[in-house]
């Protein structure tokens, strides 16, 4: 199970995968919704890479998740 | 902070200009600072979604353009050439670029209208951020 959890992460992560084209898009959103929240550049930007690797890490686990599920059954 | 706090400054009129032109809300409050960051980020998220879509994204027909339409001037400027690309070049929708291109131009037009929301309060309610951290 161990491996084909590796063997998915580096699918996830391979170049040829297009989900790298959601990363700019995360990047945007979390720049902008937090310009909204905070007038300073370095809590904005703080936040903003805050809530980019929370939803980023997020993903990766609930996707982490399915993943086995779908090897279980 | 160089803000508009004048009594004629109105918060609808920061609401319509924000929607015509991304940021601008913002810069008719007097927070340049901010009107340039979601004029970049809105614009380009536009383009780049423009650029990977092949051009054809924006299409009134469709129920993403509920989305993208929130995106105000922009929008409503690029969507006359991707009607033009769509008549000559075809949509492919089975294309994932022209599906991401699409998903882009929506989130797009989502933030926007948080920036539309965020110029109106600011401008309705000036002293509540003061207020908030008294408390």
């Amino acid at each position: 199970m161990g491996e084909a959890l590796v063997n998915f992460f580096a699918h996830l992560v391979a170049i040829s995968n297009p989900l790298w084209a959601y990363y700019p898009l995360c990047a945007v959103a979390a720049v902008v919704y937090k310009a909204t929240k905070f007038d300073e550049p370095r809590l904005i930007a703080r936040a903003a890479a805050h809530f980019f690797l929370s939803v980023t890490a997020g993903m990766f686990a609930l996707a982490a998740v399915f993943y086995l599920i779908t090897l279980v059954f | 902070m160089n803000e508009r706090t004048s009594a004629r400054a109105s918060p609808v009129a920061a609401l319509v200009l924000a929607w015509a032109i991304p940021g601008a809300g913002h810069a008719y409050a007097g927070r340049w600072g901010k009107a340039g960051l979601f004029f970049g980020c809105i614009v380009g998220l536009l383009i780049a979604g423009m650029i990977l879509g092949g051009g054809t994204v924006f299409s009134p027909h469709e129920l993403w353009y509920a989305a993208q339409v929130w995106a105000g001037g922009p929008t409503i400027a690029l969507t006359p050439i991707s009607q033009y690309l769509s008549v000559h070049e075809g949509i492919d929708y089975a294309d994932r670029l022209r599906e991401t291109g699409t998903l882009y131009t929506a989130v797009a037009g989502f933030l926007n209208l948080l920036v539309m929301m965020d110029a109106y309060l600011k401008m309705a309610y000036p002293h509540r951020k003061a207020e908030k951290e008294k408390e």
